[in-house]
């Protein structure tokens, strides 16, 4: 957006837009005059007049942009009906979306279902091994070994153990 | 709108009648493709000479003005015809026009502003005669030397010249696409015309200078 440069053009303010006014041939009547009357008196204005006439000259001089020629309109309504097609395109894909991704989440989901289901069953199988009854064989010493002694049941218990022991070491 | 199923010929003109704008946004938001083709060739030799004188940089011009179409195509269903819809329309090219040097990162193409001493009599002559070059060759070749003079102002200064003098738009229509006040387009106009004259003579004296030099130079 146009923003003001600060530029002066030397002019009275209050005249500027009347200038420009002037020069596009869009003054008249009692503004005409006064306006006219204004830079007859003022210095300033009638230089910044001549300066803006001669602009004037310059831009004229100047060739506008040629038109794009009857071919641009065509390839306006091309890359309309491609945009179309695009959309629609875009539309239909959208109307597939949810099940492709549903699908998707499926295929996942069973992926990491089987995957689950084997390495549980390899697990299983190894610690389901059949190991039959362990058979060992009897050593002859074994018959005379005393009881593994267990935990004593009682306070009685108890005395008897610490008096076996003290037999023991004497 | 469906483009395939609305592509009819349109008499465009019934009898004597000339659809007007009116007519033809009325029949592209009810889906005529023939009617905003025909709204497109009406209003394509503005669009293109707006676009090419916001974005400076004529390798870009044409798609963006496809572009400025492509988007009142999309939008036209909304366009509630309350303003004219040429003005509508060149909002939204000036609207595409600063996205597109926002997006892009690019000012308007700035040329080199030094201009040849043949240049500056050239444009001496035409300054001081009141009779403009008549061939097109001339005018576009003093086209391309205003462009260079033209790029040594600020932005909304060459803009407003550009597009008011040499485009042919309106200070009207120049408010109402830049959402300006009419008077404060005069009065930018009035200033920028003082600039580019400021302008002008910097270089004549400049190249007056290098004339005297080289002559001063030629006599040594």
């Amino acid at each position: 957006m146009p923003r003001d440069t600060g530029f002066k053009s030397g002019a009275c303010e209050r005249y500027e837009a009347l200038l420009e006014d002037y020069l596009s041939g869009e003054l008249s009547g009692a503004d005409a005059r006064v306006a006219s009357e204004h830079w007859q008196n003022c210095a300033a204005c009638g230089d910044a007049l001549q300066n803006a006439a001669a602009s004037l000259r310059l831009l004229h001089a100047a060739e506008p942009s040629a038109d794009p020629g009857p071919g641009f309109a065509h390839m306006v309504m091309a890359r309309i009906r491609a945009a179309e097609e695009g959309d629609g395109a875009a539309g239909r894909a959208n109307f597939w979306q949810p099940f492709v991704s549903l699908g998707w989440r499926f295929v996942v989901s069973a992926t990491f279902a089987v995957g689950l289901l084997v390495s549980y069953n390899a697990g299983l199988g190894h610690r389901l091994q059949p190991t039959g009854p362990q058979v060992r064989p009897i050593d002859s010493m074994d018959l005379f070994a005393p009881e593994p002694a267990g935990a004593p049941a009682n306070r009685s218990e108890v005395l008897m153990m610490v008096a076996d022991n003290s037999h023991a070491k004497y | 709108m469906a483009a395939s199923a609305t592509a009819l010929t349109l008499p465009l003109q019934s009898g004597e009648r000339r659809i007007d704008d009116r007519e033809l946004v009325r029949l592209s938001q009810n889906g005529t493709e023939a009617a905003f083709e025909e709204l497109v060739r009406r209003h394509q030799h503005r669009v293109f000479a707006l676009v090419a004188g916001i974005l400076h940089r004529p390798d870009d011009v044409e798609d963006v003005a496809q572009q400025v179409f492509l988007k009142a195509y999309l939008g036209i269903k909304r366009f509630d015809q309350r303003a004219a819809f040429s003005t509508w329309l060149y909002k939204i090219a000036v609207n595409e026009c600063w996205d597109y040097l926002r997006k892009k990162k690019v000012r308007p193409l700035v040329y080199e502003a030094d201009l040849s001493e043949e240049q500056v009599s050239r444009l001496d002559g035409i300054v001081s005669s009141d009779r403009p070059p008549e061939s097109v060759s001339a005018r576009t070749e003093t086209r391309e030397i205003l462009d260079r003079m033209l790029s040594a102002l600020p932005e909304q200064d060459r803009q407003l010249l550009v597009l008011k003098e040499i485009e042919g738009f309106s200070v009207q229509e120049l408010a109402e696409i830049l959402d300006l006040n009419v008077n404060t387009v005069k009065v930018r106009l009035f200033r920028a015309r003082g600039r580019i004259m400021e302008t002008y003579r910097r270089r004549l004296n400049s190249a007056g200078k290098g004339h005297a030099a080289s002559a001063a130079n030629r006599k040594e």
